[in-house]
């Protein structure tokens, strides 16, 4: 369950004015670099719900994010179905994908899990890799971005994609902490906590998955949606399951089940893949030791590092009730 | 209430339960004895569903339920408690009841609303934490509370789910005997059509508490009557050398 606590409010707060700050004062290579961010956050969100508050740790997270991409080209391109209509068909087809996964890998645990879900990432990946209809390994171009224009917005200006793009973000994140809060998403927790308990209340721990799977793929679609407009071309690479390993790398190093911690992650990891591959092609070697450095401190991330020591500090001026509470019992009641 | 004809179980070469049945009428709370290792927990188990028992059928108000999966048999109003607190930790005692609840008013479902500002919940979270006094911890995280007090949420996450039958096992595991008579006390506090059965290792508790005692030994049923013919049967005293006659 998502609890939106002070420190969380104030870190969303400031990430979004340094955002806006960003998106209205940079010039294009940083624009391309805040959309870049703003897309990898949705994706990490919808990683975030499954694998942070759910214990579900997805390797398909690419795939869905290539499915959305897929679906909203061809039918763009294919159909030429209305950008926006495809948007939501893209959507919707990408949080089916995400059910079906989710009904199938909810029977499995821990490493098996992640197998699971590692084969159907790969399917879909060797699917689109090999299928003429989508242009196989040369990807489909030519993807076109939502027409605005009666709203006055023209999106192929850079500056209002990535404003686009953060007013989407800024959605998704108060989706993915309505759904966190209500019934499903605490049955969630409740399930990651302890599944047996769940199952012994009346809870078939199948569909809660499956449905936080499929909302999941939901958002994991829109990114890929807004990816495929981003670049305005796809590739099968969007599906391979080096990008479900990117997005796990990027929860893990900003906080997982925080909601708060993908944005810290995927702006803290564009950065270092975008100033440290300036200085040198190994930059992933730079992000590997901070992820080990950041996993061996034992704090949950980037964020949840300065968010226990923010906590530890409040809590310094709470009055001491944990004695009380310890003596507590039915003879005292 | 909760009829079990003939339940029988091996694992491997080990008879866990030997053609167990016993017949549970609506209110009844009936005390499970055994040594360690007697098979209470896997009978326990075979009921909820956590086991499959290899022959036998289970009755829950007038229905088989013995091939119903674990939740489909919580939903038909069959409850329990573990010997081990398996609370939800990282949630407030309140948070803990509500959970619960939500499952039996299906508020847990919606993805759309907070099943703790559910009216239905919120009025059965205040129910439950009055019976098994609870009141004054439901804002306090399960970790910030005594042992004593976790086992009474372990009760009353049970008894949340709106259950025909309550199946305890151990609920005074761990704690000391002064807080165990209140536990009994709070027990015999809950409403009279609620239907539990207990297993304990406390004499006390069963005398305290139980209409009926039922007596596992390697399996088996040894013992099926009143307190007063426990207190009276040899072959009880045979069994726990003694251990409750001064109780």
């Amino acid at each position: 369950m998502f609890r939106l606590t002070p420190v969380r409010s104030g870190a969303l707060g400031l990430l979004a004015a340094l955002g806006l700050y960003a998106a209205f004062s940079a010039e294009y290579f940083g624009l391309e670099i805040l959309t870049e961010i703003a897309i990898l956050s949705m994706l990490v969100i919808a990683l975030d719900m499954v694998a942070g508050f759910g214990g579900m740790v997805s390797l398909c997270h690419g795939a869905l994010l290539g499915i959305g991409a897929y679906a909203y080209a061809g039918l763009t391109t294919m159909t030429g179905a209305d950008p926006f209509l495809a948007l939501l068909g893209a959507v919707v087809l990408t949080g089916i994908a995400g059910f079906l996964v989710g009904a199938v890998c909810a029977g499995s645990q821990g490493i098996y899990f992640i197998m699971v879900t590692l084969a159907f990432g790969q399917m879909a990946y060797a699917f689109f890799f090999e299928s003429a209809a989508f242009g196989g390994d040369d990807g489909i171009a030519g993807v076109p971005r939502l027409d605005l224009s009666g709203l006055g917005v023209d999106l192929g200006d850079s500056r209002s994609f990535v404003l686009f793009c953060m007013i989407l973000l800024a959605l998704v994140t108060l989706f993915a902490a309505h759904i966190l809060r209500s019934g499903l998403g605490r049955t969630l927790v409740g399930l990651k906590t302890n599944e047996q308990r769940m199952r012994a209340l009346g809870v078939r721990s199948w569909r809660a998955k499956a449905y936080t799977f499929g909302i999941s793929g939901m958002i994991a679609g829109l990114a890929g949606v807004l990816a495929a407009q981003h670049t305005m071309y796809i590739s099968p690479g969007l599906l391979n399951w080096t990008v479900s390993g990117e997005a796990l790398v990027v929860v893990i190093l900003g906080g997982l089940g925080t909601l708060v911690g993908p944005l810290v992650g995927a702006t803290a990891f564009v950065l270092i893949k975008h100033e440290v591959s300036a200085l040198t092609p190994y930059w992933h070697l730079v992000t590997g030791v901070i992820l080990i450095a950041v996993v061996m401190s034992g704090a949950n991330g980037i964020f949840g590092f300065f968010e226990a020591q923010l906590e530890r500090l409040r809590n310094r001026s709470k009055p001491a009730v944990e004695g009380k509470l310890k003596q507590g019992s039915v003879h005292d009641a | 209430m909760l009829e079990v004809k003939g339940l029988d179980k091996h694992f491997g070469a080990i008879h866990v339960t030997r053609n167990v049945s016993m017949k549970l009428e609506r209110g009844e709370r009936r005390v499970i004895l055994g040594p360690n290792g007697a098979g209470k927990t896997t009978f326990f188990n075979q009921i909820v569903g956590e086991v499959a028992p290899d022959k036998g059928q289970i009755w829950l108000d007038g229905e088989e339920v013995t091939q119903l999966a674990v939740p489909d048999r919580a939903l038909k109003g069959l409850s329990r408690s573990y010997q081990k607190n398996t609370l939800f930790d990282i949630l407030t005692v309140g948070e803990n009841l509500g959970i619960a609840a939500s499952i039996h008013t299906h508020a847990a479902r919606s993805p759309l609303r907070d099943p703790l500002r559910d009216r239905a919940v919120r009025e059965i979270v205040a129910e439950v934490a009055h019976q098994v006094h609870l009141e004054p911890y439901l804002d306090a995280p399960v970790t910030d509370v005594s042992y004593g007090v976790r086992r009474q949420l372990e009760v009353g996450v049970a008894l949340a789910t709106r259950p025909k039958v309550i199946l305890m096992d151990e609920p005074t595991s761990g704690i000391g005997p002064e807080m165990a008579h209140s536990f009994h006390r709070m027990l015999n506090e809950l409403p009279r059509d609620l239907t539990l059965l207990i297993i304990e290792h406390d004499m006390d508790l069963a005398f305290d508490v139980a209409d009926s005692i039922t007596v596992l030994n390697y399996g088996e049923v040894v013992f099926d009557g009143t307190p007063e013919a426990a207190r009276g049967s040899d072959l009880l005293k045979e069994i726990y050398l003694g251990s409750w006659e001064d109780a």
